[in-house]
């Protein structure tokens, strides 16, 4: 069977509640592992992660800069920026590296979308 | 005494964060520059504190557009600049080069039609998280002290309410969420612009907050 999982990273819990019951509820074929910051992502022990949510504003780096590292310790990561502030700069700096959007507040639908291309 | 969980202030914060994103963005394609925000500050504080706090982070001159919400949810949102630095947006959205007296003229109109689309897309994301109906009054430009701007005899909604906390003996609180933004301009590192915004709750309204934060949570 086909391992799949979800790497979701954010400070506010309740942010990281939604997006459990999300996963719980309509994807649960989906293993989810979770952290509240950059720093404790990146401590996490390695494993074939195939997707991260990262929110932007977060203590300590914010989600670009983990994005950059995460890319680079797991070739072929899907990432996306789960976030309400998206803005043009930031938008052409995370397209360029080929993170995706979420613009937050997050839905099932929103995340439907993004499983497409691992149905 | 009043006070949240850690979960409720938790929500509370990420709440305050999307708004705060939401108006960044809208403040970013305002001035086309890229808003860097810092993380959501929240206290549950009297009144008085509150001032306190605005005394603290910056000089006593202020610039700042003050946006009352009456309704099921009640307070006021401020979008506070210190000292000059109203006018460095006004510079910034109208003309670099325009002469000082003419800012000065438009300071007031320009800095509340920029009020306006800030704090409205910033408490829009409390009407997106909870079965909450509030109206916005007209924004207010002030200049003034932070005591001035968080006068409590001038901020029509909490004075209603105030008299509710007084009823059961309770001094007057106020969540507090404070967030610093400042633009950051790669090419003009020195062209930057800063501020912050500042929300409070009435009393009553705490409360009811924290009702809906408590269903939201239940769901989760």
């Amino acid at each position: 069977m086909d391992n799949k999982t979800v790497l979701v990273v954010d400070d506010s819990s309740l942010a990281r509640m939604m997006i459990r019951k999300i996963f719980a509820t309509s994807f649960k074929e989906w293993q989810l592992v979770e952290a509240k910051d950059g720093d404790e992502a990146l401590g996490l022990p390695e494993g074939r992660l195939r997707l991260a949510l990262l929110d932007f504003n977060m203590p300590g780096m914010n989600g670009i800069e983990l994005a950059e590292k995460l890319m680079a310790k797991y070739p072929g990561l899907a990432v996306y920026l789960v976030t309400a502030n998206i803005q043009e700069r930031m938008h052409q700096r995370a397209e360029s590296m080929g993170i995706g959007f979420i613009k937050k507040p997050i839905a099932e639908s929103k995340i439907a979308d993004i499983l497409k291309p691992f149905a | 005494m009043f006070c949240l969980s850690e979960m409720e202030e938790d929500a509370l914060k990420e709440f305050f964060n999307m708004g705060l994103g939401m108006a960044a963005a809208s403040l970013s394609q305002m001035v086309n520059n890229e808003v860097l925000l810092s993380l959501p500050q929240l206290k549950v504080v009297p009144y008085e504190e509150a001032t306190r706090m605005l005394v603290a982070n910056e000089e006593e001159k202020l610039v700042a557009i003050r946006q009352n919400f009456t309704g099921e949810l009640t307070g006021t949102a401020l979008l506070i600049f210190p000292g000059a630095e109203g006018l460095e947006l006004v510079r910034t959205l109208l003309n670099e080069h325009m002469p000082l007296e003419v800012l000065m003229e438009l300071e007031q109109e320009t800095l509340q039609d920029v009020g306006n689309v800030v704090l409205n897309a910033f408490l829009e994301s409390f009407t997106q998280m909870m079965s909450l109906q509030f109206e916005f009054e007209a924004a207010e430009f002030l200049k003034g002290s932070s005591s001035f701007l968080l006068d409590i005899s001038s901020h029509l909604a909490a004075q209603r309410l105030s008299l509710l906390a007084e009823a059961d003996g309770e001094e007057e609180r106020a969540f507090v969420l404070m967030m610093d933004f400042k633009t950051h301009d790669e090419e003009e590192a020195q062209h930057t612009l800063s501020g912050f915004v500042v929300l409070l709750f009435s009393q009553y309204s705490m409360e009811v907050l924290k009702r809906e934060l408590k269903v939201i949570l239940a769901t989760l």
